[in-house]
């Protein structure tokens, strides 16, 4: 943890004018995230974790404040391709495959051919939908469209993953199921990956680092290590360590 | 469901049969209608006449259709590519639109005359109305559904920093095509009833004119006939139409859940 940080935010701001009203969404945020790091941004609704997550991915601007990925603007990273990010509705082409769907943004790059189909076999392999790759997304359930969504995220190879209340619409099994999964691919690819969400539990089963944002206005309230060991199992989350772990989190929340 | 679907058609085709062949037969041999066979003559003496002057009445209807579909194409080139540029440019959309709202104010009855008129011929008149028809609707609705696209959607067009090029043909246009067909499915019979008006203007062929004559002429088992094949080239232009959305737009087909 001593050396360089990959991603620098510092001192971001973010103020919306609502009908003549300024509405601060985000207030004076700062955080250095380390390279292969999985950092959850929890909080409730309108607490500003998903403008910040959107100010990471340059879909949106802040107020004040910079963020620096690598020494760069996240309009160069953009740029070069370097975010997979992965929307709170799975956000597919209907009008693609499960197969064309993976393989967009390779087309969109101008990926050779060969190349663009060891990739998406690769990939439909790891979210485990070969049988599906033909189908359309709405002969797919609402998880294995996620599934679709993580696969399109990482087929461009990016350094960082960017995930926005992926699971959110789902049930809490399938949920679970995914969070595993999620874990799994984590393992194998080793990205960056910040991860938006509302449910103690999700990020306290993934993340090396929980970062708490309260609302009105939002801002990081607490950062908490969480140092249960990896690989990280079903049975970890009925132990006492998972359980202080929540409680600490629920407990550092202000404001709410 | 299919089978359901196909007993629920022919139930369908059985039930108009039937209260057509019993009502005129109800005006022609209970009321003793005198004018019965101009009224409502037998829909099987009316499919008789048809078949028995087939080739003067199938003639006639390809002139008709053969200008109603180049109108077709063309005004639905020209209202595709109105729709893009419209959602392409805010300011053009701005100038385009007052006019295009202007223009279906017009009576097409009103304007038929004028354009025959300008152009002094019977088959570019033809065209030229079939196209003015058609073109608004689809227009209109490739425009819904250019702008229906979801932001999510684009934004991830974005976030890949795709060309504006490559948003259109990878995002925009797939997305409109079921918005683009309900427009064409609208604009079909529009217009082949566009060419049929021209027709009575005082054309030479073409089915309009079958009609016209045979109504002032007397002749009511053709115009019986002629009125039957209209209805029947309209209803078919839409069915080309829902064919061509079911090979096009394979997606839509099915919509049941996945299992996991």
């Amino acid at each position: 943890m001593n050396n360089t940080p990959e991603i620098t935010i510092k001192n971001v701001s973010m103020v919306y004018n609502d009908k003549g009203r300024d509405v601060t969404a985000l207030s004076n945020v700062s955080l250095e995230i380390q390279k292969g790091e999985f950092i959850s941004l929890l909080g409730p609704s309108g607490c500003g974790k998903t403008t910040l997550l959107r100010i990471i991915a340059d879909l949106l601007q802040p107020t004040s404040g910079t963020v620096e990925v690598c020494g760069k603007s996240p309009r160069e990273v953009r740029l070069e391709k370097k975010y997979g990010i992965v929307f709170q509705s799975p956000v597919l082409y209907d009008w693609r495959t499960v197969r064309k769907n993976i393989c967009l943004p390779l087309e969109l790059m101008k990926i050779d051919k060969a190349e663009q189909n060891n990739r998406v076999d690769a990939l439909l392999e790891m979210i485990g939908l070969e049988k599906f790759q033909n189908h359309y997304p709405n002969q797919l359930s609402g998880g294995m469209q996620q599934r679709v969504g993580i696969a399109r995220a990482l087929a461009i190879q990016p350094e960082i993953l960017l995930m926005d209340e992926p699971f959110s619409a789902l049930d809490e099994f399938t949920r679970e199921k995914l969070n595993e999964d999620l874990l799994r691919i984590w393992r194998k690819t080793n990205k960056t990956v910040i991860f938006v969400t509302h449910s103690i539990a999700e990020s306290v089963f993934l993340s090396d680092r929980v970062c708490v944002l309260s609302p009105h206005p939002g801002r990081l309230s607490a950062v908490v290590d969480i140092d249960l060991p990896r690989p990280r199992t079903k049975e970890m989350r009925e132990s006492p360590e998972f359980f202080n772990l929540v409680t600490k989190i629920r407990n550092s929340f202000e404001g709410v | 469901m299919k089978k359901n679907k196909a007993t629920a058609a022919l139930l369908w085709t059985a039930g108009v049969v039937l209260l057509w062949e019993g009502v005129a037969f109800f005006l022609a041999n209970i009321l003793h209608d005198k004018m019965a066979n101009a009224k409502l003559p037998y829909l099987h003496s009316i499919i008789y006449t048809i078949a028995a002057n087939f080739s003067e009445i199938s003639n006639a209807a390809l002139i008709t259709v053969s200008k109603a579909a180049t109108g077709f194409a063309l005004g639905a080139a020209a209202g595709i590519m109105l729709a893009v540029i419209m959602s392409i440019s805010k300011t053009a959309e701005k100038i385009a639109f007052p006019y295009l709202i202007i223009s279906q104010m017009i009576p097409v009855l009103g304007l038929a005359p004028i354009i025959f008129n300008l152009v002094r011929n019977m088959d570019l008149s033809r065209i030229i109305i079939a196209a003015y028809l058609t073109f608004f609707p689809v227009a209109a609705n490739m425009l819904g559904g250019l702008k229906s696209v979801e932001p999510e959607k684009r934004e991830l067009m974005y976030s890949y920093a795709a060309k504006k090029r490559s948003v259109y043909i990878k995002l925009m246009l797939p997305f409109s095509l079921p918005y683009l067909m309900t427009g064409l499915k609208i604009a079909a019979p529009l217009s082949i009833t566009a060419s049929i008006l021209v027709d009575m203007l005082g054309s030479k062929g073409g089915i309009g004119v079958k009609l016209l004559y045979s109504l002032y002429g007397g002749e009511k088992d053709i115009f019986w006939a002629s009125v039957l094949v209209c209805a029947a080239i309209g209803m078919l232009s839409c069915f080309i139409i829902i064919l061509a959305e079911k090979i096009l737009i394979p997606w839509k087909k099915t919509s049941s859940g996945g299992e996991e």
